[in-house]
């Protein structure tokens, strides 16, 4: 899904126009965008990256035009480069196009144009757009006429948007694909959803398939197929665009949180058989490794902390670096392969760590939520997670698709005599998250400690990096101190800090020595008056030391952690909702951190 | 000034579909292996209408999560009903949210585009009168039954005493934007504020139109409906997945062993898993990620998201919740049977047995005729299960 968003009749506010535009269609969304701008000649701008990263583009730069479009991408085909974000150019350079839908019929008009002599600069379906229309305009037509011959030859869905320098028009034609006018007092917008000029008018045009409209500062006008004029209806829309993208929900991060079952979902998609004990994760070569060093930063690190113990596990020596440490220190590699775990892929710790281990000589593998991103291209190999777009900062499903997508890695590259345990306890996990989601308490637990000095995390196993993103979480989004421990570790210090005002979160699964010793660390706590909120699948009697417990269901360990840090996930989020926090963009975070 | 948003009203539990509507609400239960609000979603959608607001309030968590923001790119409000007090209080609530005439749907029965592109494309004519479907039904009196006089209403009912109706509500409505002050007018009878009420006062105080149609229109009003509602859905095709043979519709990410045999009519949806010598048909229903183990029987059946059926089950007549799991060697012969439900006994129903999400039975659990499980109970190995088993319930043998 991608978003576009143009306007006429914004003078000198045009570009501030078409990016506000662009954030508030995010939510499509971010992994490249850009914007062209035209009067008697035509800007283009774009790069790789979130809207805010256009933003950073931009500043400085003098972009300047009456007319103007933009586009926001969420790649699923070729990469998020600059080159293949929106918009799209001829070989003039006077004409660009942007584009929201699937093209099918591009390749045979990509050969033709190609075999007529133009050149191409993206991998993208909608390039093929301009160089259509440059093509008519060579042979004399006027933009609009250049314009509906180039749509006439399309097969597919399309919302497509194109400029000419010199024209002061945005031409827009729609088929299959949302596309609404807005009409202002001075100015008229387009976008593929309202939300993007609903802060500067409420009158609304919907465009119906096999329409076409001219914008310009002097007015709009709609045409049919034949170019007929078609009276258009106006409507007023008086609803709050915040809501859109939300789904109902006060923020994005619980929005997010509650789409962990489609998430995990998607994640195992055609890669995973558990009849027959088999993990498919694609072609990654031969991916047969004597040794695994992990490299990441913050929540992706507490993935890669859990993925070392897969490995290990599995007997085969494996470590989690913190990726802003390896790359200026970084340990002797060998044959092991180097394991870079990034949500964006674009994270400058880690890509930095990847780096370093190439230029040793390492083989690389990127864990990562985009597609074409910088770690997946520079990488040897990439393995998707599938969690869709993030829009809270702090991570939450892609924490999930993490832990999904570094267990098929563990399947797919190790010898396991669990596999098939393991791949069902998989494919049960988004039945179970949603029955967590139904049932939880953690609300309750949020509300009852919303008040305390600092709030602790202990864990045995997998879920010690269970432990440590709770407490990443908690301190993100509350803004409260909170620490994550290895449970047996609590004794050898921080037991000095523990009081009645410190509850600890106390996270364990099964009935075997872990949990026994995990209980063990469990009554030292509570020996000091500190409440307990034990997170805990009930087979151990840890409850009968809790102040409060969080159930989730009983699984494999592996998958019990994915559960457990959903509960942990819930309580840090009721937490910061009680506390009024700024949830979804925490003060002095950003979602992905590109500097060193 | 033409139709373009709808409001979905999706709020009510369905207190007669329960225990399936433990963790969702009606509109979310399955229709072969797919929510019914997604077809009322697409009726919408293939009719032209291009924003969607949908009225949530029981469990609405679970209908903001399975469609998010947009549904086939069509943006989606979700607005809140707090309290479910009638039809018309649904409606008062998307008040803020829509301007100008608007189009509304109930969200718990499956319709079809071109019944909704009827009612639209009749109202555009005569914007100010209100228009609604009407549907010839044997069994109008279980519904809100109409009389009309020259394509006009004169009358709707609910639930009338009489078996003289042979016409209902279709529940898909064309209003003006006048119609929520109409309601705001309509004295609540009971607390509760009913569409149809202010219907009937706008019948007497003017014109309602009457679009006669006979598309789809597919309505559950217990449990087992959902096995009539799933053979309807697949005897009109009306899946979104693969034909790989003539009503054997196979979701390309589903695995399907070779030695595995699918009788159609038939769905297997996404990541489903369907064992060696496996027989799986006719008139069955696999949602996502349901795993059929090696050499079971199922038939006439209706498994829900994520269900599990072991090895060597037999499986009949029967309706399997979310994410329950039947050990190997379930029994359920299928029916007819007599079905009590509280106070209430439905003779001769063809029911197997209803198991909400969630349960579990262990292995070697054979199920009477007509057996009801509550979401979260366990049926622990050798149970024989019949009449109703309540929710979280262990059975030992």
């Amino acid at each position: 899904m991608c978003g576009i968003i143009g306007c006429a009749g914004r003078g000198e506010d045009t570009l501030d126009t078409l990016v506000h535009g662009l954030s508030k269609l995010e939510y499509r969304g971010y992994d490249s965008a850009g914007v062209a701008l035209a009067d008697e000649s035509l800007d283009v701008r774009k790069c790789a990256g979130e809207i805010e990263d256009l933003r950073e583009h931009l500043s400085g730069m003098t972009v300047e035009g009456t007319v103007g479009m933009g586009h926001t991408r969420w790649s699923t085909h070729g990469p998020p480069t600059d080159e293949n974000a929106h918009p799209h150019q001829d070989c003039t350079g006077n004409v660009a196009v942007v584009h929201n839908g699937i093209i099918e019929n591009y390749q045979s008009l990509r050969d033709e144009l190609v075999a007529a002599g133009h050149t191409f600069h993206s991998d993208t379906d909608t390039e093929v757009v301009p160089h259509l229309v440059e093509d008519a305009l060579n042979d004399g037509l006027d933009p609009e006429a250049a314009f509906r011959q180039a749509v006439e030859q399309l097969a597919g869905s399309y919302a497509v948007a194109l400029t000419v320098a010199g024209t002061e028009s945005v031409f827009v034609a729609r088929n299959d694909s949302p596309l609404v006018l807005g009409l202002g007092e001075d100015a008229t917008f387009f976008a593929s959803d309202v939300p993007a000029f609903r802060d500067f008018t409420d009158q609304v045009v919907y465009l119906d398939d096999g329409e076409y409209a001219r914008i310009s500062p002097d007015g709009w006008e709609v045409s049919d197929v034949d170019g007929t004029v078609v009276e258009k209806a106006v409507d007023t829309v008086s609803w709050d665009p915040e809501e859109t993208g939300k789904s109902g929900y006060d923020h994005y991060m619980l929005k997010e949180i509650h789409e962990q079952p489609r998430a995990l979902r998607q994640c195992l998609r055609g890669r995973v058989d558990e009849l027959s004990a088999s993990v498919d994760i694609g072609d990654l070569g031969d991916l047969s490794p004597t040794g695994v060093q992990f490299v990441a930063c913050g929540t992706s690190y507490h993935a890669a902390f859990y993925a070392a113990q897969l490995f290990q596990s599995a007997g085969i020596p494996a470590q989690a670096f913190l990726a802003s440490e390896y790359a200026t220190s970084p340990p002797p590699i060998g044959d092991a392969l180097v394991v870079g775990v990034t949500q964006s892929g674009e994270t400058a710790d880690t890509l930095s760590a990847l780096r370093e281990a190439r230029h040793r000589g390492a083989r690389t593998l990127a864990v990562t939520n985009v597609v074409g991103s910088t770690a997946a291209r520079e990488c040897d190999h990439a393995l998707y997670i599938r969690a869709g777009p993030e829009i809270g900062v702090a991570a939450s499903k892609t924490f999930s698709s993490q832990l999904g997508a570094l267990n098929l890695l563990a399947l797919a590259t190790t010898r396991s005599d669990e596999a098939r345990e393991i791949i069902a306890a998989l494919r049960d996990l988004p039945g179970q998250v949603q029955e967590l989601i139904d049932d939880s308490d953690a609300k309750e637990v949020a509300e009852h400690y919303q008040d305390a000095d600092s709030y602790f995390f202990i864990g045995r196993g997998h879920m010690h990096p269970v432990a440590l993103e709770g407490a990443l979480k908690m301190k993100e989004i509350t803004y409260k101190h909170a620490e994550g421990f290895a449970a047996g570790e609590l004794k050898h210090g921080t037991l000095a800090l523990v009081t009645e005002d410190t509850p600890v979160f106390a996270t364990t699964v099964g009935d075997g020595e872990q949990a026994t010793k995990t209980v063990g660390n469990v009554k030292e706590v509570e020996a000091r008056d500190a409440p307990v909120v034990a997170v805990t699948d009930g087979q151990s009697d840890i409850e009968r030391y809790a102040d409060h417990v969080l159930t989730i269901p009983e699984t494999h360990p592996r998958a019990a952690a994915v559960l457990a840090n959903v509960q942990l996930q819930l309580a840090a989020y009721h937490t910061a909702n009680f506390l009024g926090r700024s949830i979804d963009k925490p003060r002095n975070l950003a979602k992905s951190v590109t500097v060193e | 000034m033409s139709v373009r948003t709808a409001v979905v009203l999706a709020a009510g539990e369905g207190t007669r579909l329960r225990p399936m509507t433990r963790n969702r609400p009606k509109p979310m239960l399955p229709a072969a292996n797919r929510p019914i609000l997604e077809y009322v979603f697409d009726a919408l959608i293939d009719a032209g209408i291009s924003r969607i607001v949908a009225v949530v309030g029981y469990k609405r968590d679970r209908v903001k999560d399975y469609f998010g923001p947009t549904y086939r790119d069509v943006p989606i409000s979700y607005v809140t009903q707090a309290k479910q007090l009638g039809s018309g209080h649904a409606l008062l609530q998307a008040r803020s949210v829509v301007d100008g005439p608007v189009l509304v749907v109930n969200g718990d029965r499956l319709i079809d585009g071109a019944t909704v592109a009827s009612v639209v494309d009749h109202f555009e004519e005569d914007q100010d009168t209100p228009a609604l479907a009407v549907i010839e039904r044997a069994d109008a009196q279980r519904y809100g039954a109409v009389d009309l006089r020259d394509g006009d209403l004169v009358s709707i009912v609910e639930k009338p005493d009489s078996n003289q109706y042979r016409l209902i509500n279709g529940g898909i409505y064309a209003f003006p934007e006048s119609i929520f002050g109409a309601i705001d007018e309509t004295p609540r009878s009971d607390g509760e504020l009913a569409l149809t009420d202010t219907i009937a006062r706008l019948i007497e105080r003017g014109r309602v139109r009457a679009i006669m149609t006979d598309g789809m229109w597919v309505d559950a009003t217990y449990p087992w409906d959902l096995l009539a509602v799933a053979r309807e859905v697949l005897a009109r095709g009306r899946v979104v997945e693969d034909e790989r043979a003539d009503g054997v519709w196979v979701d390309d990410s589903a695995t399907v062993h070779e030695d595995a045999t699918l009788q159609g009519p038939v769905v297997v949806g996404p990541d489903c898993e369907v064992g060696p010598n496996a027989v799986v048909g006719s008139n069955t229903a696999l949602g996502d990620n349901v795993t059929v183990g090696a050499n079971a029987t199922i038939r006439n059946s209706v498994l829900d998201v994520d269900a599990r059926v072991d090895a060597g089950s037999t499986i009949i007549d029967a309706v399997v919740g979310q994410d329950t799991t039947l050990g190997a060697n379930t029994t359920i012969p299928g029916g007819p049977a007599d079905v009590q439900v509280g106070t209430d006994v439905y003779e001769d129903q063809r029911l197997g047995a209803v198991l909400a999400d969630r349960v579990r039975a262990r292995g070697n659990v054979s199920l009477s005729p007509g057996t009801l499980v509550g979401p979260k109970a366990t049926l622990h190995s050798g149970v024989h299960a019949y009449g109703h088993v309540g929710e979280g319930v262990e059975v030992v043998r």
